[in-house]
């Protein structure tokens, strides 16, 4: 990996870490795009879109809403993407759920510490925001897409440091290590379902589910 | 830049100072000021003091859906509307602009585009990826841009003329094209990720993906199994068998 490809996913990493919440929240941190990308940027875009539709199942699962806390997918999408596209094709799979899901679950902490320090930040300017101070608020503005950016950094940092561990692994030495596709594959599959029949409800949601799902499978079938 | 435009521009990161107390509150303050800056250019600096501060009180919506309420506030500052009574609009809009957004985009549009995108792509390849952000871009900045309008033509009225639009109806239609799409997209998925794997891996892999839905939805384990949580225990199972075969 050249210091270029490494300056340029990190650039991508901190973008899709503030596109989340911070802005502009246009769909970049999606696992989808943002592991193609990453794979692109890396040499190797079909690994990485691999990674990223697997990775999805997992995202499909989580509603963003609000106070809620979830997974961060996004810069571990872009580790997991980078990963995928140094690691030997049949194992594309399961390194991005070794990457992409641990990475995610830290990714989710680091936002609600960001939060709070959202919090403290408006704490020690308050009078200034109650008296209807402008500047007071663009400050808060600021300081905040700053932070997210710093926390994006760090997140994006240590996902390139774990994939390039990852492509200096040994695969050849350890014959079973396509377990780890299926083993991801298998929670993705049960994270999207469960998440759509928890969220399909008893009613008419549940049966365009199931002729979704029955499309799908004719689709499959004619293949 | 126009007041409009600058407060759309800002609308884009109407959570960049995101608190659990305040919520997207510093940042509807953020997106109205270019807008009560112009409203109050020629009044004095305590009335124009006085509505800022208003505007970055709490505040929770869907962040595609708070131009609405920047709009109406505005509008409503704009009427001469009293202060507590537009502190009152803020706080009932928010319940509704939070669960009209929530139904329609998370819900509903993002889950359309992602499942479809998903189900799309052994034949487009990584061009879906492309269209999903092209397309959901488009339609963020229209339904911010839409959002901002109505608020500020509707002001206080704003709550009946959102009943009275597009919104409610989309919103319920959206989640189920989601649950279509989304359902559309698993066989698809499962398709391309078993390629080439044996019978007996197949078998697997419908067996432990039976085993996640039956946490996912079981009284005991809905809360404390997610899908994440399932899938690392798998990837934790799968690291020491992989580790002890070695």
């Amino acid at each position: 990996m050249t210091v270029l490809v490494i300056v340029g996913l990190i650039a991508w990493g901190v973008f899709v870490a503030v596109d989340l919440v911070t802005m502009p929240q246009g769909l970049f941190s999606r696992p989808l795009v943002a592991a193609t990308v990453a794979g692109a940027i890396t040499g190797n875009m079909t690994s990485g879109l691999v990674a990223g539709m697997v990775l999805e199942l997992y995202a499909l699962d989580v509603l963003p809403i609000g106070a809620s806390r979830y997974p961060d997918y996004g810069p571990a999408a872009v580790a997991a993407g980078a990963a995928s596209a140094l690691v030997p094709q049949e194992l594309v799979i399961g390194v991005a759920g070794l990457v992409g899901l641990p990475l995610a679950v830290i990714g989710g902490y680091t936002l609600h510490v960001h939060r709070r320090r959202n919090a403290m930040s408006v704490q020690r300017r308050l009078a200034r925001v109650s008296a209807g101070d402008a500047r007071a608020i663009w400050e808060l503005q600021r300081n905040g897409l700053v932070r997210d950016a710093g926390r994006g950094l760090v997140l994006s940092v240590a996902g390139v440091i774990v994939a390039l561990v990852m492509s200096a692994l040994p695969w050849s030495e350890y014959p079973r290590a396509t377990l780890l596709n299926w083993a991801t594959a298998a929670g993705g599959l049960s994270a999207v379902l469960g998440g759509a029949l928890r969220s399909g409800g008893h009613g008419a949601r549940r049966l365009w589910l199931g002729a979704g799902l029955a499309v799908g499978l004719v689709v499959v079938l004619l293949q | 830049m126009k007041p409009r435009a600058e407060a759309l521009v800002r609308l884009l990161a109407v959570q960049a100072a995101w608190t659990y107390e305040r919520m997207s509150g510093i940042g509807v303050g953020h997106a109205s000021a270019p807008l009560l800056r112009d409203l109050y250019a020629k009044s004095s600096p305590e009335e124009r003091r006085a509505a800022v501060a208003r505007s970055a009180e709490f505040f929770n919506s869907h962040p595609y859906l708070a131009g609405v309420a920047v709009g109406a506030v505005v509008r409503a500052e704009r009427d001469g509307v009293p202060g507590a009574a537009i502190v009152r609009l803020r706080t009932a809009l928010s319940g509704p602009l939070g669960a009209l957004g929530d139904q329609l985009i998370w819900a509903g549009e993002v889950p359309v585009l992602i499942g479809l995108a998903l189900a799309a792509t052994p034949w487009l390849g990584a061009w879906t990826v492309l269209l999903v952000v092209v397309i959901h871009n488009v339609l963020r900045l229209w339904l911010t841009s839409w959002g901002l309008d109505v608020g500020l033509r509707e002001g206080l009225g704003v709550g009946a003329a959102l009943q009275r639009s597009w919104l409610p109806r989309a919103a319920a239609r959206a989640q189920s094209a989601a649950a279509f799409a989304v359902g559309l997209a698993i066989p698809i998925v499962g398709w391309q990720v078993l390629a080439g794997a044996s019978r007996q891996i197949v078998a697997g892999v419908i067996g432990c993906t039976i085993l996640g839905v039956m946490l996912a939805l079981g009284q005991q384990t809905r809360e404390r199994v997610t899908g994440l949580r399932f899938g690392l225990g798998l990837l934790l199972l799968a690291l020491i068998i992989v580790g002890g075969f070695r």
